[in-house]
């Protein structure tokens, strides 16, 4: 079904590999770690990878055209939920000369091109754009543009009733504040596309000028987050700054990477995960109920 | 009293938020996209009965109760009190109705329960999942009426209304669901 879409559309599909030597820096992310053997030398690390993107935009560098990766993902320590599986699948693809608002356009289209196709679908037919701030003013009452600093946003907290802990930094206080309050209440009857995240969340998005916000929205289906996008940071320098100032991860990175990005297109780069998606078409509330065989904590 | 990690709370846990115990009902896992984890729980304060959501990081410290399971005999209650006492030690103790909203249609006197203790105080009265109760008020069944599915209403000893088949009468013991409130068959004696 979304082969279909982005078939018409001219993508072209790629296939790259699960396990790579190296990962982009993302600290909140845990990773699968596995070895690859060598009968006569020392063994070297290897992961699995948690999306595509460190291989899909390595080929971008060289080959700057429209590609749609189906790809299986892997993230570790995510404990089995209604929501959750540690190994999923996410459809992800890059489309040229496109800003975030470009791929939120596109993104309604296959929304759309799936209720059409698939008469069925519980998606909902209407869709809806509220920026991060909107979110906030609305469901948690107060606005981010001004209360930016971290002291500030713990002290909205406080009064909300939502506990902090003293080792909070900016994006913790956020995220307290956005699960306890702003996300349960996000509007449930619509394809919500909530836009304009903080800056001050690291992603490898690009900045919208002159604003405290990124060029970064997320997918919600049913009140459940199904999809990510960004306008993509290009400038060499930028990335090279994200990868020494994010978090510590356990895994190797590669420090050269943001080499890549000296030939890197203008571009936006979007991920949905299908099972999610999929619960959404079929209006089930658990991902067990879209994967033949859910991992358990116990495997 | 044992610190854990706010990821490894599960379902039917006691913990302590802002110095009052709760029982976890529910658990749900949360990651913000590509952000650090989360847990949102739903919480029953077991003194009043009221229901609380919360979130917390997986990472966050969480005060688990370490509470105790005793085999209590339910004696009697004077309306603002239950009166439970321990089967091992024989001390009676008082359970405020406010905790028992649930729990109270299935209070037998006499019967036996587990009820789960802390320091002094009752954070709950373990219901079985099924009870079989004695019908004491049942209108007669209308015949040829099967507009309301050929169902009526009848009360058990404890003053708990159940939807019943039309042919349940007074003096006969019923099979209840207690988490549903709901008829399962008639048990016969």
């Amino acid at each position: 079904m979304y082969k279909g879409f982005f078939n018409t559309k001219g993508y072209l599909e790629v296939e790259t590999p699960l396990l790579s030597s190296t990962l982009i820096p993302e600290s909140n992310l845990s990773i699968f770690e596995t070895e690859h053997t060598h009968p006569f030398k020392s063994n070297k690390k290897a992961y699995l990878v948690p999306s595509p993107e460190v291989w899909l935009k390595r080929f971008l560098s060289k080959n700057p055209i429209n590609i749609f990766e189906i790809s299986k993902c892997f993230r570790n320590s995510e404990q089995s939920g209604r929501q959750h599986n540690p190994e999923f699948t996410m459809v992800e693809f890059y489309s040229m000369d496109f800003t975030h608002l470009d791929t939120l356009n596109l993104t309604k289209e296959l929304l759309n091109y799936i209720n059409s196709n698939y008469p069925d679908s519980k998606l909902p037919n209407k869709h809806l754009e509220m920026s991060m701030d909107e979110a906030f003013i609305k469901f948690a009452g107060f606005s981010l543009e001004n209360n930016i600093s971290k002291e500030q946003l713990k002290i909205r907290a406080t009064e909300l009733g939502i506990f902090t802990e003293e080792s909070d930094d900016w994006e913790s206080t956020f995220n307290r504040i956005f699960i306890d309050i702003v996300e349960p209440n996000l509007p449930k009857d619509v394809n919500l596309f909530l836009t304009n995240f903080p800056s001050n969340i690291q992603t490898l998005a690009k900045q919208i000028q002159d604003t405290p916000w990124a060029q970064r929205w997320e997918l919600y289906i049913n009140g459940i987050e199904c999809g990510n996008c960004y306008t993509e940071e290009s400038n060499p320098k930028l990335i090279k700054n994200y990868f020494l100032n994010e978090g510590e991860v356990k895994h190797s990175v590669d420090m050269d990477y943001y080499k890549i990005f000296e030939t890197f297109p203008e571009c936006s780069g979007g991920a949905i995960g299908i099972d999610r998606l999929i619960m959404g078409i079929l209006g089930i509330e658990e991902i067990q109920g879209v994967i033949l065989f859910p991992h358990h904590d116990n495997i | 009293m044992g610190q854990i990690k706010a990821g490894a709370i599960e379902k039917g846990m006691f913990i302590l938020e802002k110095n009052t115990p709760y029982l976890v009902t529910e658990r749900e896992f949360v990651n913000p996209g590509k952000g650090s984890s989360f847990v949102r729980l739903k919480l029953k304060d077991q003194r009043s009965g009221a229901a609380l959501k919360i979130t917390h990081k997986s990472q966050d410290n969480i005060d688990e109760i370490d509470v105790e399971e005793q085999n209590c005999q339910y004696l009697y209650t004077d309306g603002e009190n239950y009166v439970f006492m321990n089967n091992e030690t024989y001390d009676q103790f008082e359970v405020p109705s406010t905790g028992l909203e649930d729990e109270k249609w299935f209070l037998i006197e006499g019967d036996s329960y587990r009820v789960v203790r802390w320091e002094e105080e009752t954070l709950g009265v373990k219901i079985p999942p099924k009870m079989d109760m004695e019908v004491t008020e049942a209108e007669e069944g209308v015949k040829g009426d099967t507009v309301q599915g050929a169902s009526k209403y009848v009360k058990v000893g404890t003053g708990l209304t159940v939807k019943v088949p039309i042919f349940i009468k007074q003096g006969e013991i019923i099979r209840i669901n207690t988490d549903t409130k709901e008829y399962q068959e008639r048990i016969n004696k």
